[in-house]
């Protein structure tokens, strides 16, 4: 496989050699919002060394847009926030702009196999649904109106009742918690959680929020 | 009477200077029925973890990480325990209950539950797996535990705790007996600690191998090979391969902590010992390092704290033995004269203390022990480059590296490429070609 200056090197094309399979990028690419059915075709005429590896600007595209919808998905599990109720539906609200909302929860069901999942995509305003069975639905429907629906016929689990405080006040006194304020590096911060996050549902109010640089006040600097 | 709230404040705010990884254990696939058979399980376990959130400090937060209790018969001259007056404890099923609520919200992972001593450590870990059987047992709580192992613990409840458990701790705090007599007098390095250790190694060893013969008896074949395979893998190769995912119990093995700067006089030499035989001797996992940080109201309150980049350099040093099998007589080599690293990246400093010595190696050629002294070159892109030579594949220009992944900023100076080796500025400078250049300078 000696290359001479004839012969196409393969390996100028390998970029930093990661990327996705085909197999990958035709099950995931239709999940982007933007996805376009000519874009499969273009798929199939690309070499998989050339896809697989950034090698051309459209290869570069589909790349990212898959990155896109993987890292949707992930910020997705990361950062939604999740409440249970009395009758094992557990419950959400996430912003997914891409076709994620069955990864999504499929990672709640793993979690809670025994629950059904609601997650409200306020996106599309549908209403995602996981039974226990692993059975995925997507209505039309506000999420409160789904749980009750939901919450009709199942049997009384309580879960957490007696617990007292709400679940912002638990994580807020976890969250202040753990920071060690010697050794606070906010650009660190700044970069794990980017700004982007913030517009998530359950990000919105997080406590996380007081500690991004733009949301403190002069006061906080002076201190 | 303090709220649940009040607890988890104080308790958590104890416990932030103990260092965990996010879920280190991927068991809950292959071994379903590990806790026995329910099919009401909650909850899953994922080898890499998912950080639910960060805090200002950089540090991510998947794990409900508190002291059971803060109350703690030794008196460690570091320990923000000693500064703190309010003294509290979780009953276990408080400490169970708001855990779960927690993982109901998707802020948490799994748990990290570490105490202070509170009359004797089998008292004090005995309300610890009491709180981790109603996890396990009442809520059913598959997914991840790291559970710390206290001082002198009995070694029928260390027992227990690793058939609970995915990862447990013993927290080393120093190098070596004289350090720890320094700054925790009351414990016992070698009986508190070590023993501890070897239990560990010994019991998992022990439950694995029972686990083998029980896969044997049902005949479970799949279970049974993968099972083989790790521990011949294991057996070849020592420590270098500690790692055994195949484990039933333990998943995710044994690991340890050290505070850095807090004993006067223990140099990074000290530590990197202290893991180099954990690595071999106790199958450990991987270490810690915690740099000290002066605490009001402690005895060492007015110590300096050593700069952050100790703490770093030591992670970095800890890369070096454990995935890219340095061997410790190579860092030994470049240490400062009081055995501290030095700064700037181990791995630079070693390289160039290497290749002074030896010529910039070929990738064509080179084997990949060779490849992975270079600066840039990682185990991943190293056996690219196996790969790509097992194929008679031949780099013929610097970009095609960079095609695999190394980084060739900090590569360069090390290879040689078609027989040329990018020239450096003291290399240039001594080049007995270059007379003009050298003429122009006088």
């Amino acid at each position: 496989m000696n290359c001479n200056n004839n012969y196409k090197d393969p390996m100028e094309v390998l970029g930093r050699s990661k990327g996705h399979s085909y197999e990958e990028l035709i099950e995931n690419l239709p999940r982007h919002y933007e996805f376009n059915p000519t874009l499969l075709q273009q798929i199939k005429n690309i070499p998989e060394a050339i896809l697989r590896n950034h090698g051309s600007s459209i290869a570069k595209k589909i790349n990212r847009m898959v990155k896109e919808v993987f890292k949707e998905a992930y910020r997705a599990e990361q950062f939604t926030r999740t409440e249970i109720n009395n009758k094992s539906v557990l419950y959400g609200v996430v912003l997914l702009k891409h076709k994620v909302i069955d990864i999504v929860l499929k990672y709640f069901h793993k979690r809670w196999p025994n629950c059904v999942i609601c997650l409200y995509n306020e996106y599309n305003q549908k209403t995602g649904i996981i039974n226990e069975e692993g059975i995925i639905q997507e209505v039309k429907e506000p999420l409160q109106k789904v749980i009750d629906r939901l919450s009709k016929n199942r049997s009384i689990s309580p879960y957490f009742e007696d617990i007292e405080f709400s679940n912002e006040e638990i994580f807020e006194a976890l969250y202040q918690s753990q920071n060690i304020t010697e050794r606070e590096n906010l650009r660190f911060f700044n970069s794990m959680i980017p700004k982007n996050c913030y517009k998530l549902p359950g990000m919105r109010k997080g406590v996380e929020k007081k500690y991004n640089n733009k949301n403190r006040k002069l006061d906080d600097f002076i201190k | 009477m303090p709220s649940t709230l009040e607890k988890i404040r104080i308790l958590g705010s104890n416990s932030k200077y103990d260092i965990c990884a996010s879920t280190a254990s991927s068991r809950t696939n292959k071994y379903p029925e590990l806790f026995g058979k329910s099919k009401n399980w909650i909850g899953a376990t994922t080898s890499a973890g998912i950080c639910h959130s960060y805090t200002p400090d950089g540090r991510c937060m998947s794990l409900f990480k508190t002291l059971f209790t803060n109350k703690c018969i030794y008196s460690c001259k570091y320990c923000f325990s000693q500064s703190c007056k309010q003294k509290l404890s979780f009953t276990p099923e408080e400490y169970a209950r708001i855990f779960m609520k927690l993982y109901s919200m998707n802020v948490v992972e799994g748990v990290f539950i570490t105490s202070g001593v509170c009359g004797s450590a089998d008292d004090t870990t005995e309300e610890m797996l009491e709180a981790v059987r109603l996890l396990r047992f009442k809520y059913k709580f598959q997914g991840y535990i790291h559970f710390k192992c206290l001082p002198g613990l009995s070694q029928h409840l260390l027992k227990e705790a690793i058939s609970l458990s995915d990862r447990i701790s013993v927290n080393s705090e120093a190098s070596t007996a004289s350090f720890l007599s320094e700054i925790a007098e009351q414990k016992d390095f070698k009986n508190d600690i070590i023993t501890r250790q070897r239990w560990l190694k010994q019991i998992r060893i022990k439950h694995n191998e029972d686990v083998l013969k029980e896969l044997k008896d049902k005949k479970k074949e799949y279970e049974l090979k993968y099972q083989e395979k790790m521990i011949k893998e294991y057996n070849q190769n020592g420590y270098k391969k500690f790692r055994w995912d195949g484990a039933p119990i333990l998943n995710g093995g044994q690991t340890t902590q050290f505070v850095i700067g807090a004993a006067e006089g223990e140099t990074d030499l000290d530590l990197l010992n202290r893991i180099d035989w954990q690595y071999k001797a106790v199958d450990m996992r991987r270490a810690y390092f915690s740099a000290f940080i002066p605490l009001e109201g402690t005895p060492l309150a007015k110590r300096n704290a050593p700069p952050l980049e100790r703490e770093h350099r030591l992670y970095q040093s800890d890369w070096l033995l454990r995935i890219y099998h340095y061997k410790l007589k190579d860092l030994k080599d470049i240490l400062t004269e009081e055995g501290n690293l030095p700064h700037g990246d181990p791995k630079i400093h070693f390289a160039r203390q290497y290749f002074k010595n030896h010529s910039p190696i070929d990738p064509n050629e080179a084997s990949y022990q060779e490849l992975l002294r270079v600066p840039g070159i990682g185990p991943i892109s190293a056996k690219r480059i196996i790969n790509l030579q097992k194929q008679n594949y031949r780099f013929q220009r610097r970009i095609q590296l960079k095609s695999v992944g190394v980084v060739l900023k900090r590569a360069d100076p090390f290879l040689k490429i078609d027989g040329q080796n990018q020239m450096t500025l003291q290399n240039f400078l001594n080049d007995d070609k270059n007379i003009l250049f050298q003429e122009g300078i006088q």
